[in-house]
Protein backbone atom coordinates (compact mmCIF):
# COMPACT_ATOMS: atom_id res chain seq x y z
CA UNK A 1 0.00 0.00 0.00
CA UNK A 2 2.89 2.35 0.59
CA UNK A 3 3.83 4.55 -2.34
CA UNK A 4 6.37 2.82 -4.51
CA UNK A 5 9.67 4.67 -4.83
CA UNK A 6 9.66 4.44 -8.62
CA UNK A 7 7.65 7.65 -8.79
CA UNK A 8 4.58 6.27 -10.52
CA UNK A 9 2.39 7.08 -7.54
CA UNK A 10 4.39 10.08 -6.37
CA UNK A 11 3.59 11.88 -9.62
CA UNK A 12 -0.08 12.20 -8.68
CA UNK A 13 -0.99 13.46 -5.24
CA UNK A 14 -3.99 11.55 -3.91
CA UNK A 15 -7.23 13.53 -3.88
CA UNK A 16 -7.74 12.82 -0.21
CA UNK A 17 -5.36 11.42 2.38
CA UNK A 18 -6.68 10.27 5.73
CA UNK A 19 -3.69 10.04 8.03
CA UNK A 20 -3.91 8.12 11.31
CA UNK A 21 -7.31 9.57 12.24
CA UNK A 22 -8.45 8.75 15.75
CA UNK A 23 -11.75 9.74 17.22
CA UNK A 24 -12.67 9.28 20.86
CA UNK A 25 -16.15 9.70 22.34
CA UNK A 26 -15.67 9.49 26.09
CA UNK A 27 -14.47 5.97 26.78
CA UNK A 28 -15.19 4.77 23.25
CA UNK A 29 -12.49 4.83 20.61
CA UNK A 30 -14.69 5.10 17.52
CA UNK A 31 -11.71 5.43 15.15
CA UNK A 32 -8.26 4.11 15.93
CA UNK A 33 -5.46 5.48 13.73
CA UNK A 34 -7.32 4.95 10.48
CA UNK A 35 -5.44 5.78 7.27
CA UNK A 36 -6.70 5.80 3.69
CA UNK A 37 -5.79 7.37 0.39
CA UNK A 38 -8.30 8.11 -2.33
CA UNK A 39 -7.02 8.39 -5.87
CA UNK A 40 -8.82 10.71 -8.23
CA UNK A 41 -11.66 8.97 -10.09
CA UNK A 42 -11.97 5.79 -8.08
CA UNK A 43 -14.98 4.36 -6.30
CA UNK A 44 -13.77 3.43 -2.86
CA UNK A 45 -15.91 1.32 -0.54
CA UNK A 46 -15.99 1.37 3.23
CA UNK A 47 -17.53 -1.66 4.90
CA UNK A 48 -17.68 -2.98 8.41
CA UNK A 49 -20.18 -4.08 11.06
CA UNK A 50 -22.59 -1.70 12.77
CA UNK A 51 -20.77 0.70 15.05
CA UNK A 52 -17.43 0.12 13.34
CA UNK A 53 -16.89 3.87 12.90
CA UNK A 54 -17.72 4.28 9.21
CA UNK A 55 -20.09 7.22 9.64
CA UNK A 56 -17.70 8.76 12.15
CA UNK A 57 -14.98 8.69 9.49
CA UNK A 58 -17.36 10.45 7.05
CA UNK A 59 -18.09 13.04 9.71
CA UNK A 60 -14.38 13.69 10.17
CA UNK A 61 -13.74 13.94 6.42
CA UNK A 62 -16.69 16.30 5.90
CA UNK A 63 -15.82 18.48 8.90
CA UNK A 64 -18.76 17.66 11.16
CA UNK A 65 -16.56 15.99 13.77
CA UNK A 66 -13.12 17.14 14.88
CA UNK A 67 -10.84 14.12 15.24
CA UNK A 68 -8.90 13.61 18.45
CA UNK A 69 -5.82 12.66 16.46
CA UNK A 70 -4.49 12.51 12.91
CA UNK A 71 -5.29 14.71 9.96
CA UNK A 72 -6.86 14.82 6.51
CA UNK A 73 -5.17 16.27 3.45
CA UNK A 74 -7.01 17.50 0.36
CA UNK A 75 -4.69 17.38 -2.65
CA UNK A 76 -1.86 17.42 -0.15
CA UNK A 77 -3.11 20.35 1.95
CA UNK A 78 -4.30 19.83 5.56
CA UNK A 79 -8.01 20.52 5.99
CA UNK A 80 -8.09 21.01 9.77
CA UNK A 81 -10.48 23.71 10.97
CA UNK A 82 -12.32 24.18 7.69
CA UNK A 83 -15.71 22.99 8.90
CA UNK A 84 -18.47 21.48 6.75
CA UNK A 85 -19.07 24.63 4.71
CA UNK A 86 -15.40 25.16 3.93
CA UNK A 87 -14.87 21.52 3.03
CA UNK A 88 -17.87 21.56 0.72
CA UNK A 89 -16.40 24.56 -1.04
CA UNK A 90 -13.15 22.62 -1.45
CA UNK A 91 -15.13 19.96 -3.28
CA UNK A 92 -16.37 17.44 -0.73
CA UNK A 93 -20.10 16.71 -0.71
CA UNK A 94 -21.95 14.05 1.22
CA UNK A 95 -25.22 12.35 1.93
CA UNK A 96 -26.42 11.33 5.37
CA UNK A 97 -27.23 7.89 6.69
CA UNK A 98 -30.26 9.31 8.52
CA UNK A 99 -31.34 11.54 5.61
CA UNK A 100 -31.16 15.26 6.21
CA UNK A 101 -33.23 16.85 3.48
CA UNK A 102 -34.77 20.31 3.68
CA UNK A 103 -38.13 18.74 4.25
CA UNK A 104 -40.39 21.77 4.00
CA UNK A 105 -38.87 22.72 0.62
CA UNK A 106 -39.77 21.17 -2.71
CA UNK A 107 -37.56 18.62 -4.44
CA UNK A 108 -36.50 21.32 -6.92
CA UNK A 109 -35.72 23.80 -4.14
CA UNK A 110 -33.57 21.24 -2.34
CA UNK A 111 -31.37 21.04 -5.41
CA UNK A 112 -31.42 24.84 -5.81
CA UNK A 113 -30.09 25.15 -2.25
CA UNK A 114 -27.31 22.78 -3.32
CA UNK A 115 -26.58 25.22 -6.15
CA UNK A 116 -26.04 27.95 -3.53
CA UNK A 117 -22.56 28.68 -4.73
CA UNK A 118 -23.43 28.77 -8.40
CA UNK A 119 -26.35 31.06 -7.54
CA UNK A 120 -24.18 34.04 -6.62
CA UNK A 121 -25.56 37.11 -8.41
CA UNK A 122 -25.20 40.90 -8.08
CA UNK A 123 -27.54 42.00 -5.27
CA UNK A 124 -29.16 44.98 -6.94
CA UNK A 125 -30.01 43.10 -10.11
CA UNK A 126 -31.33 40.23 -8.01
CA UNK A 127 -33.54 42.55 -5.92
CA UNK A 128 -34.97 44.22 -8.98
CA UNK A 129 -35.20 40.92 -10.83
CA UNK A 130 -33.64 42.43 -13.97
CA UNK A 131 -33.02 40.57 -17.20
CA UNK A 132 -29.51 39.40 -16.32
CA UNK A 133 -30.78 38.00 -13.02
CA UNK A 134 -33.70 36.24 -14.69
CA UNK A 135 -31.41 34.61 -17.25
CA UNK A 136 -29.07 33.56 -14.43
CA UNK A 137 -32.06 32.14 -12.60
CA UNK A 138 -33.19 30.22 -15.68
CA UNK A 139 -29.73 28.67 -16.01
CA UNK A 140 -29.90 27.57 -12.37
CA UNK A 141 -33.35 26.07 -12.82
CA UNK A 142 -32.16 24.25 -15.93
CA UNK A 143 -29.15 22.90 -14.03
CA UNK A 144 -31.43 21.73 -11.21
CA UNK A 145 -33.73 19.97 -13.65
CA UNK A 146 -30.74 18.31 -15.32
CA UNK A 147 -29.64 16.85 -12.00
CA UNK A 148 -33.18 15.78 -11.14
CA UNK A 149 -33.51 14.09 -14.51
CA UNK A 150 -30.21 12.29 -13.99
CA UNK A 151 -31.50 10.95 -10.68
CA UNK A 152 -34.94 10.15 -12.08
CA UNK A 153 -36.67 12.70 -9.89
CA UNK A 154 -37.77 15.23 -12.51
CA UNK A 155 -41.42 14.22 -12.31
CA UNK A 156 -41.41 14.90 -8.57
CA UNK A 157 -39.82 18.36 -8.81
CA UNK A 158 -42.67 20.24 -7.15
CA UNK A 159 -43.31 17.71 -4.37
CA UNK A 160 -42.39 18.56 -0.81
CA UNK A 161 -39.17 16.69 0.02
CA UNK A 162 -40.68 15.58 3.33
CA UNK A 163 -43.46 13.75 1.47
CA UNK A 164 -41.18 11.60 -0.69
CA UNK A 165 -40.85 7.84 -0.26
CA UNK A 166 -37.59 6.54 1.13
CA UNK A 167 -35.75 5.62 -2.07
CA UNK A 168 -36.55 8.96 -3.69
CA UNK A 169 -35.24 10.79 -0.65
CA UNK A 170 -31.94 8.95 -0.89
CA UNK A 171 -31.62 9.91 -4.55
CA UNK A 172 -32.60 13.49 -3.80
CA UNK A 173 -29.79 13.71 -1.26
CA UNK A 174 -27.41 12.59 -3.99
CA UNK A 175 -28.83 15.20 -6.39
CA UNK A 176 -28.43 17.92 -3.77
CA UNK A 177 -24.85 16.86 -3.07
CA UNK A 178 -24.04 16.80 -6.80
CA UNK A 179 -25.47 20.30 -7.16
CA UNK A 180 -22.56 21.63 -5.11
CA UNK A 181 -20.22 20.51 -7.95
CA UNK A 182 -18.07 18.26 -5.76
CA UNK A 183 -14.88 16.43 -6.71
CA UNK A 184 -15.41 13.87 -3.96
CA UNK A 185 -18.81 12.43 -3.15
CA UNK A 186 -19.37 10.67 0.18
CA UNK A 187 -22.37 8.32 0.18
CA UNK A 188 -23.46 6.95 3.56
CA UNK A 189 -25.56 3.82 2.98
CA UNK A 190 -27.33 5.11 -0.14
CA UNK A 191 -29.04 1.77 -0.74
CA UNK A 192 -30.46 1.38 2.77
CA UNK A 193 -34.14 0.53 2.67
CA UNK A 194 -34.13 -0.28 -1.07
CA UNK A 195 -35.25 -3.55 -2.60
CA UNK A 196 -32.80 -5.64 -4.69
CA UNK A 197 -33.95 -4.16 -8.00
CA UNK A 198 -33.58 -0.62 -6.68
CA UNK A 199 -30.18 -1.48 -5.28
CA UNK A 200 -29.04 -2.67 -8.66
CA UNK A 201 -30.34 0.50 -10.31
CA UNK A 202 -28.52 2.55 -7.71
CA UNK A 203 -25.26 0.73 -8.36
CA UNK A 204 -25.47 1.52 -12.05
CA UNK A 205 -26.47 5.07 -11.25
CA UNK A 206 -23.40 5.60 -9.05
CA UNK A 207 -21.11 4.28 -11.80
CA UNK A 208 -22.82 6.54 -14.29
CA UNK A 209 -22.48 9.57 -12.03
CA UNK A 210 -18.81 8.85 -11.49
CA UNK A 211 -18.20 8.70 -15.24
CA UNK A 212 -20.42 11.66 -16.05
CA UNK A 213 -18.83 14.05 -13.53
CA UNK A 214 -15.36 12.42 -13.38
CA UNK A 215 -15.97 12.12 -9.64
CA UNK A 216 -14.24 10.28 -6.87
CA UNK A 217 -16.71 8.36 -4.71
CA UNK A 218 -16.33 7.09 -1.16
CA UNK A 219 -19.24 4.87 -0.28
CA UNK A 220 -20.45 3.10 2.86
CA UNK A 221 -22.82 0.21 2.27
CA UNK A 222 -23.70 -2.96 4.14
CA UNK A 223 -24.74 -4.90 1.08
CA UNK A 224 -21.46 -6.67 0.35
CA UNK A 225 -22.22 -8.14 -3.11
CA UNK A 226 -23.17 -4.68 -4.34
CA UNK A 227 -19.93 -3.26 -2.97
CA UNK A 228 -17.85 -6.01 -4.53
CA UNK A 229 -19.27 -5.22 -7.95
CA UNK A 230 -19.25 -1.45 -7.61
CA UNK A 231 -15.98 -0.55 -5.92
CA UNK A 232 -12.48 -0.31 -7.34
CA UNK A 233 -11.02 -0.67 -3.86
CA UNK A 234 -12.42 -1.37 -0.41
CA UNK A 235 -11.40 -0.77 3.18
CA UNK A 236 -12.83 -2.72 6.09
CA UNK A 237 -13.34 -1.16 9.51
CA UNK A 238 -13.93 -3.15 12.67
CA UNK A 239 -14.17 -1.53 16.12
CA UNK A 240 -12.64 1.64 14.74
CA UNK A 241 -9.67 -0.15 13.27
CA UNK A 242 -8.90 -0.55 9.58
CA UNK A 243 -8.41 -4.28 9.27
CA UNK A 244 -8.12 -4.61 5.50
CA UNK A 245 -7.62 -2.58 2.36
CA UNK A 246 -7.42 -3.57 -1.26
CA UNK A 247 -9.30 -4.71 -4.34
CA UNK A 248 -12.61 -6.54 -3.86
CA UNK A 249 -10.88 -9.83 -4.60
CA UNK A 250 -8.15 -9.18 -2.02
CA UNK A 251 -10.60 -8.07 0.65
CA UNK A 252 -12.93 -11.00 0.03
CA UNK A 253 -10.17 -13.49 0.76
CA UNK A 254 -8.54 -11.62 3.65
CA UNK A 255 -8.70 -13.93 6.68
CA UNK A 256 -9.20 -11.07 9.13
CA UNK A 257 -12.16 -9.81 7.15
CA UNK A 258 -13.70 -13.24 6.92
CA UNK A 259 -13.33 -13.64 10.65
CA UNK A 260 -14.48 -10.18 11.71
CA UNK A 261 -17.09 -9.23 9.21
CA UNK A 262 -18.14 -11.74 6.64
CA UNK A 263 -18.26 -14.48 9.24
CA UNK A 264 -17.20 -16.95 6.56
CA UNK A 265 -20.60 -16.80 4.85
CA UNK A 266 -19.16 -14.67 2.06
CA UNK A 267 -21.75 -11.98 1.62
CA UNK A 268 -24.10 -12.36 4.57
CA UNK A 269 -24.51 -9.46 6.96
CA UNK A 270 -22.39 -9.75 10.06
CA UNK A 271 -23.90 -6.48 11.24
CA UNK A 272 -26.01 -7.87 14.03
CA UNK A 273 -23.17 -9.58 15.80
CA UNK A 274 -20.85 -6.63 15.37
CA UNK A 275 -23.32 -4.26 16.87
CA UNK A 276 -24.00 -6.48 19.85
CA UNK A 277 -20.30 -6.70 20.55
CA UNK A 278 -19.97 -2.94 20.10
CA UNK A 279 -22.65 -2.18 22.63
CA UNK A 280 -21.16 -4.61 25.09
CA UNK A 281 -18.06 -2.50 25.37
CA UNK B 1 -61.23 53.14 12.93
CA UNK B 2 -59.19 56.24 13.64
CA UNK B 3 -55.88 57.05 11.99
CA UNK B 4 -53.94 56.79 15.26
CA UNK B 5 -54.99 53.18 15.74
CA UNK B 6 -54.24 52.42 12.11
CA UNK B 7 -50.76 53.86 12.57
CA UNK B 8 -50.14 51.68 15.62
CA UNK B 9 -51.27 48.65 13.65
CA UNK B 10 -48.84 49.44 10.86
CA UNK B 11 -46.01 49.86 13.35
CA UNK B 12 -47.02 46.49 14.82
CA UNK B 13 -46.80 44.92 11.36
CA UNK B 14 -43.29 46.33 10.86
CA UNK B 15 -42.16 44.93 14.21
CA UNK B 16 -43.68 41.59 13.33
CA UNK B 17 -41.59 41.54 10.14
CA UNK B 18 -38.54 42.26 12.28
CA UNK B 19 -39.28 39.17 14.41
CA UNK B 20 -40.03 37.17 11.27
CA UNK B 21 -36.65 37.71 9.58
CA UNK B 22 -34.55 35.68 12.05
CA UNK B 23 -37.36 33.14 12.43
CA UNK B 24 -37.28 32.62 8.69
CA UNK B 25 -33.91 31.01 9.21
CA UNK B 26 -34.99 29.24 12.37
CA UNK B 27 -33.61 31.73 14.89
CA UNK B 28 -35.98 32.59 17.73
CA UNK B 29 -34.74 36.09 18.55
CA UNK B 30 -36.80 38.27 20.90
CA UNK B 31 -34.46 41.25 20.56
CA UNK B 32 -36.76 43.32 18.32
CA UNK B 33 -38.15 45.63 21.07
CA UNK B 34 -34.60 46.39 22.24
CA UNK B 35 -33.58 47.58 18.77
CA UNK B 36 -36.92 49.38 18.42
CA UNK B 37 -36.16 51.30 21.62
CA UNK B 38 -32.65 52.17 20.40
CA UNK B 39 -34.01 53.54 17.12
CA UNK B 40 -36.58 55.59 19.00
CA UNK B 41 -33.96 57.11 21.29
CA UNK B 42 -31.81 58.07 18.32
CA UNK B 43 -34.73 59.96 16.78
CA UNK B 44 -35.85 61.45 20.10
CA UNK B 45 -32.38 62.69 21.03
CA UNK B 46 -31.56 64.08 17.59
CA UNK B 47 -34.86 65.85 17.03
CA UNK B 48 -35.04 67.37 20.50
CA UNK B 49 -31.36 68.13 21.00
CA UNK B 50 -29.70 68.79 17.65
CA UNK B 51 -30.86 72.00 15.91
CA UNK B 52 -30.25 70.61 12.42
CA UNK B 53 -32.82 67.85 13.06
CA UNK B 54 -35.24 69.81 15.21
CA UNK B 55 -36.75 72.10 12.61
CA UNK B 56 -38.87 75.02 13.76
CA UNK B 57 -40.90 74.66 16.93
CA UNK B 58 -43.11 71.59 17.10
CA UNK B 59 -42.67 70.48 13.50
CA UNK B 60 -39.67 68.70 12.07
CA UNK B 61 -38.71 68.48 8.40
CA UNK B 62 -39.21 65.23 6.51
CA UNK B 63 -35.54 64.90 5.46
CA UNK B 64 -34.62 65.04 9.16
CA UNK B 65 -37.04 62.18 9.85
CA UNK B 66 -35.51 60.12 7.05
CA UNK B 67 -32.00 60.81 8.36
CA UNK B 68 -33.04 59.82 11.89
CA UNK B 69 -34.57 56.61 10.61
CA UNK B 70 -31.38 55.82 8.74
CA UNK B 71 -29.24 56.55 11.80
CA UNK B 72 -31.57 54.69 14.18
CA UNK B 73 -31.54 51.68 11.87
CA UNK B 74 -27.77 51.91 11.50
CA UNK B 75 -27.10 52.03 15.26
CA UNK B 76 -29.43 49.10 15.90
CA UNK B 77 -27.77 47.21 13.04
CA UNK B 78 -24.29 47.93 14.41
CA UNK B 79 -25.26 46.64 17.85
CA UNK B 80 -26.67 43.50 16.24
CA UNK B 81 -23.52 43.09 14.15
CA UNK B 82 -21.30 43.46 17.22
CA UNK B 83 -23.11 40.91 19.38
CA UNK B 84 -24.56 38.69 16.64
CA UNK B 85 -21.79 36.13 16.13
CA UNK B 86 -21.52 34.88 19.72
CA UNK B 87 -25.23 35.23 20.48
CA UNK B 88 -26.32 33.35 17.36
CA UNK B 89 -24.22 30.36 18.35
CA UNK B 90 -27.00 29.69 20.84
CA UNK B 91 -29.93 27.67 19.62
CA UNK B 92 -33.67 27.59 20.19
CA UNK B 93 -34.82 28.62 23.61
CA UNK B 94 -31.26 29.57 24.69
CA UNK B 95 -31.11 32.16 21.94
CA UNK B 96 -34.53 33.44 23.01
CA UNK B 97 -33.33 33.88 26.59
CA UNK B 98 -30.10 35.58 25.53
CA UNK B 99 -32.02 38.05 23.37
CA UNK B 100 -34.46 38.76 26.22
CA UNK B 101 -31.39 39.52 28.35
CA UNK B 102 -30.19 41.89 25.61
CA UNK B 103 -33.53 43.71 25.68
CA UNK B 104 -33.22 44.02 29.47
CA UNK B 105 -29.65 45.33 29.27
CA UNK B 106 -30.70 47.95 26.72
CA UNK B 107 -33.70 48.90 28.87
CA UNK B 108 -31.58 49.40 31.98
CA UNK B 109 -29.05 51.38 29.96
CA UNK B 110 -31.82 53.57 28.56
CA UNK B 111 -33.11 54.16 32.09
CA UNK B 112 -29.74 55.11 33.50
CA UNK B 113 -27.70 56.80 30.78
CA UNK B 114 -27.21 60.51 31.61
CA UNK B 115 -28.80 61.73 28.36
CA UNK B 116 -31.87 59.51 27.93
CA UNK B 117 -34.13 61.25 30.43
CA UNK B 118 -34.37 58.49 33.05
CA UNK B 119 -37.74 56.88 33.71
CA UNK B 120 -39.64 59.84 32.27
CA UNK B 121 -37.82 59.58 28.97
CA UNK B 122 -37.80 62.26 26.33
CA UNK B 123 -40.75 64.59 25.69
CA UNK B 124 -41.93 66.98 23.05
CA UNK B 125 -40.54 65.15 20.05
CA UNK B 126 -41.42 67.37 17.05
CA UNK B 127 -43.90 66.19 14.45
CA UNK B 128 -43.00 65.73 10.78
CA UNK B 129 -46.69 65.29 9.92
CA UNK B 130 -49.55 67.48 11.06
CA UNK B 131 -52.10 64.69 11.23
CA UNK B 132 -51.98 61.00 12.03
CA UNK B 133 -53.05 60.46 8.41
CA UNK B 134 -49.63 61.64 7.26
CA UNK B 135 -47.98 59.04 9.48
CA UNK B 136 -50.30 56.38 8.14
CA UNK B 137 -49.38 57.08 4.52
CA UNK B 138 -45.67 57.25 5.31
CA UNK B 139 -45.71 54.05 7.39
CA UNK B 140 -47.77 52.29 4.77
CA UNK B 141 -45.07 53.11 2.22
CA UNK B 142 -42.40 51.79 4.61
CA UNK B 143 -44.37 48.61 5.22
CA UNK B 144 -44.81 48.17 1.47
CA UNK B 145 -41.05 48.45 0.92
CA UNK B 146 -40.27 46.04 3.78
CA UNK B 147 -42.86 43.53 2.52
CA UNK B 148 -41.55 43.82 -1.03
CA UNK B 149 -38.01 43.07 0.19
CA UNK B 150 -39.29 40.04 2.11
CA UNK B 151 -41.15 38.91 -1.01
CA UNK B 152 -38.00 39.26 -3.15
CA UNK B 153 -36.13 37.19 -0.58
CA UNK B 154 -38.17 34.16 -1.68
CA UNK B 155 -36.50 34.29 -5.11
CA UNK B 156 -32.96 35.02 -3.87
CA UNK B 157 -30.30 32.54 -2.88
CA UNK B 158 -30.14 34.27 0.50
CA UNK B 159 -33.81 33.46 1.07
CA UNK B 160 -33.30 29.83 0.05
CA UNK B 161 -30.25 29.58 2.31
CA UNK B 162 -32.32 30.94 5.21
CA UNK B 163 -35.08 28.40 4.58
CA UNK B 164 -32.48 25.62 4.37
CA UNK B 165 -30.99 26.63 7.73
CA UNK B 166 -34.47 26.66 9.25
CA UNK B 167 -35.06 23.09 8.07
CA UNK B 168 -31.61 21.65 8.88
CA UNK B 169 -28.69 23.84 9.81
CA UNK B 170 -26.11 21.09 9.59
CA UNK B 171 -27.24 19.92 6.16
CA UNK B 172 -27.20 23.56 5.03
CA UNK B 173 -23.56 23.90 6.10
CA UNK B 174 -22.70 20.67 4.31
CA UNK B 175 -23.93 22.07 0.98
CA UNK B 176 -21.62 25.04 1.35
CA UNK B 177 -23.85 27.61 3.04
CA UNK B 178 -21.99 29.87 5.46
CA UNK B 179 -24.56 29.39 8.19
CA UNK B 180 -23.14 31.80 10.83
CA UNK B 181 -22.99 34.56 8.22
CA UNK B 182 -26.50 33.91 6.92
CA UNK B 183 -27.93 33.93 10.42
CA UNK B 184 -26.06 37.15 11.16
CA UNK B 185 -27.48 38.82 8.05
CA UNK B 186 -31.01 37.92 9.15
CA UNK B 187 -30.36 39.17 12.69
CA UNK B 188 -28.87 42.48 11.51
CA UNK B 189 -31.69 43.01 8.99
CA UNK B 190 -34.17 42.41 11.80
CA UNK B 191 -32.40 44.98 14.00
CA UNK B 192 -32.22 47.58 11.24
CA UNK B 193 -35.95 47.25 10.55
CA UNK B 194 -36.76 47.53 14.26
CA UNK B 195 -34.48 50.57 14.62
CA UNK B 196 -36.09 52.33 11.65
CA UNK B 197 -39.54 51.56 13.03
CA UNK B 198 -38.54 52.92 16.45
CA UNK B 199 -37.31 56.20 14.98
CA UNK B 200 -40.65 56.68 13.24
CA UNK B 201 -42.64 55.61 16.30
CA UNK B 202 -40.84 58.08 18.58
CA UNK B 203 -42.17 60.95 16.48
CA UNK B 204 -45.64 59.50 16.27
CA UNK B 205 -45.91 58.94 20.04
CA UNK B 206 -44.37 62.35 20.67
CA UNK B 207 -42.45 60.98 23.67
CA UNK B 208 -40.13 58.02 24.19
CA UNK B 209 -39.06 56.10 27.25
CA UNK B 210 -37.53 52.79 28.26
CA UNK B 211 -40.92 51.04 28.30
CA UNK B 212 -40.76 50.85 24.49
CA UNK B 213 -38.31 48.00 24.80
CA UNK B 214 -39.52 45.66 27.53
CA UNK B 215 -39.94 41.95 28.08
CA UNK B 216 -43.70 42.40 27.56
CA UNK B 217 -43.05 43.86 24.16
CA UNK B 218 -40.83 40.90 23.27
CA UNK B 219 -43.67 38.51 23.98
CA UNK B 220 -46.26 40.64 22.20
CA UNK B 221 -44.20 40.94 19.03
CA UNK B 222 -43.52 37.20 19.10
CA UNK B 223 -47.28 36.63 19.40
CA UNK B 224 -47.76 38.62 16.17
CA UNK B 225 -45.69 36.08 14.30
CA UNK B 226 -47.00 32.99 16.07
CA UNK B 227 -50.53 34.14 15.38
CA UNK B 228 -49.96 35.15 11.77
CA UNK B 229 -47.55 32.39 10.80
CA UNK B 230 -43.81 32.48 10.33
CA UNK B 231 -43.48 30.87 6.90
CA UNK B 232 -44.38 33.77 4.66
CA UNK B 233 -44.11 37.53 5.25
CA UNK B 234 -47.86 38.05 4.92
CA UNK B 235 -48.37 36.08 8.13
CA UNK B 236 -46.49 38.41 10.47
CA UNK B 237 -47.95 41.46 8.74
CA UNK B 238 -51.50 40.22 9.33
CA UNK B 239 -50.62 39.09 12.85
CA UNK B 240 -49.10 42.48 13.67
CA UNK B 241 -52.10 44.38 12.29
CA UNK B 242 -54.70 42.19 13.98
CA UNK B 243 -53.13 41.78 17.39
CA UNK B 244 -52.33 45.50 17.68
CA UNK B 245 -55.91 46.40 16.84
CA UNK B 246 -57.57 43.81 19.04
CA UNK B 247 -56.98 45.33 22.52
CA UNK B 248 -58.22 48.70 21.24
CA UNK B 249 -61.27 47.24 19.54
CA UNK B 250 -62.07 45.36 22.73
CA UNK B 251 -61.94 48.52 24.83
CA UNK B 252 -65.77 48.73 25.14
CA UNK B 253 -65.89 45.45 27.08
CA UNK B 254 -63.73 46.95 29.82
CA UNK B 255 -61.58 44.71 31.99
CA UNK B 256 -62.72 41.68 30.08
CA UNK B 257 -60.62 42.79 27.11
CA UNK B 258 -57.30 41.57 28.48
CA UNK B 259 -58.84 38.17 29.14
CA UNK B 260 -60.29 38.06 25.63
CA UNK B 261 -56.96 39.18 24.17
CA UNK B 262 -55.21 36.43 26.10
CA UNK B 263 -57.77 33.92 24.91
CA UNK B 264 -57.15 34.87 21.26
CA UNK B 265 -53.40 34.50 21.70
CA UNK B 266 -53.97 31.13 23.34
CA UNK B 267 -56.57 29.81 20.91
CA UNK B 268 -54.91 31.10 17.73
CA UNK B 269 -52.03 28.59 17.87
CA UNK B 270 -54.41 25.86 19.04
CA UNK B 271 -56.60 26.14 15.97
CA UNK B 272 -53.91 27.36 13.57
CA UNK B 273 -50.71 25.72 14.76
CA UNK B 274 -48.81 27.04 11.72
CA UNK B 275 -50.35 30.50 12.05
CA UNK B 276 -52.99 32.05 9.83
CA UNK B 277 -50.89 32.16 6.66
CA UNK B 278 -49.49 28.80 5.61
CA UNK B 279 -48.02 27.44 2.40
CA UNK B 280 -51.16 25.38 1.73
CA UNK B 281 -53.50 28.33 2.17
CA UNK B 282 -51.27 30.50 -0.02
CA UNK B 283 -51.27 27.85 -2.74
CA UNK B 284 -55.04 27.66 -2.47
CA UNK B 285 -55.27 31.42 -2.81
CA UNK B 286 -52.86 31.43 -5.76
CA UNK B 287 -54.93 28.73 -7.47
CA UNK B 288 -58.10 30.79 -7.07
CA UNK B 289 -56.37 33.94 -8.34
CA UNK B 290 -54.75 32.02 -11.19
CA UNK B 291 -58.11 30.64 -12.28
CA UNK B 292 -59.77 34.03 -12.33
CA UNK B 293 -56.78 35.49 -14.19
CA UNK B 294 -56.88 32.56 -16.62
CA UNK B 295 -60.48 33.45 -17.43
CA UNK B 296 -59.39 37.04 -17.99
CA UNK B 297 -56.82 35.88 -20.56
CA UNK B 298 -59.25 33.65 -22.37
CA UNK B 299 -61.91 36.28 -22.73
CA UNK B 300 -60.30 38.18 -25.64
CA UNK B 301 -59.74 34.95 -27.56
CA UNK B 302 -63.44 34.27 -28.03
CA UNK B 303 -64.93 37.31 -29.64
N1 LIG C 1 -21.29 11.89 18.56
C1 LIG C 1 -21.07 10.71 19.17
N2 LIG C 1 -20.97 10.65 20.50
C2 LIG C 1 -20.73 9.48 21.12
N3 LIG C 1 -20.58 8.32 20.49
C3 LIG C 1 -20.66 8.31 19.16
C4 LIG C 1 -20.92 9.51 18.43
N4 LIG C 1 -20.95 9.21 17.12
C5 LIG C 1 -20.74 7.90 17.03
N5 LIG C 1 -20.56 7.35 18.25
C6 LIG C 1 -20.26 5.95 18.52
O1 LIG C 1 -19.15 5.61 17.75
C7 LIG C 1 -19.28 4.29 17.25
C8 LIG C 1 -19.16 4.30 15.75
O2 LIG C 1 -20.34 4.88 15.21
P1 LIG C 1 -20.58 5.07 13.67
O3 LIG C 1 -21.89 5.73 13.54
O4 LIG C 1 -19.42 5.68 13.06
O5 LIG C 1 -20.71 3.56 13.18
P2 LIG C 1 -21.03 3.01 11.72
O6 LIG C 1 -19.87 2.19 11.32
O7 LIG C 1 -21.44 4.10 10.84
O8 LIG C 1 -22.25 2.06 12.05
P3 LIG C 1 -23.60 1.80 11.21
O9 LIG C 1 -23.27 0.75 10.23
O10 LIG C 1 -24.54 1.29 12.24
O11 LIG C 1 -24.01 3.08 10.62
C9 LIG C 1 -20.63 3.76 17.73
O12 LIG C 1 -20.41 2.96 18.87
C10 LIG C 1 -21.37 5.02 18.10
O13 LIG C 1 -22.27 4.76 19.14
MG1 LIG D 1 -23.14 4.65 9.90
Amino acid sequence: MSASPDGSTAATTPLLQVEAISCRFGGLLALDQVSLELAEGEIFGLIGPNGAGKTTLFNVISGLTTPSGGRCLWRGVPTAGLGPCGLNRLGIARTFQNLRLFESLSVRENVLVGLHHAARAPLLGALLGNGAFRRHQERLEARAMELLTLLELAALAEQRAGDLPYGDRRRLEIARALATAPRLLLLDEPAAGMNPAEKDDLRQLISRIRDHFALTVLIIEHHVPLMMRLCDRLAVLNFGERIALGSPAEVRTDPRVIEAYLGGSGGGSGGGQGSAAGEGR
Amino acid sequence: MDAALLEQMLLGALLALSVYLPLRCGQLSLATPGFYAVGGYVAALLSTGVPAFAGSGATSPLPALLAEMALGGALAGLIALAIGRPVLRLRGIYLAIATIALVEILRVLNLNLPFTGGAMGIFGIPQPFEHAGGYVLFTLALLAVASWLCQRLEALRLGRAMAAIRDDELAAASVGIDTPRTKLIAFVASAVLAGITGALAAHFFNSWNARAGSFDASITTLAFVVFGGSRFWLGPVLGGLALTALPELLRPVGDLRLILFGAVILLGPLFFPQGLVTAERLRGLAAVLGRSRGRGHQAPQTP
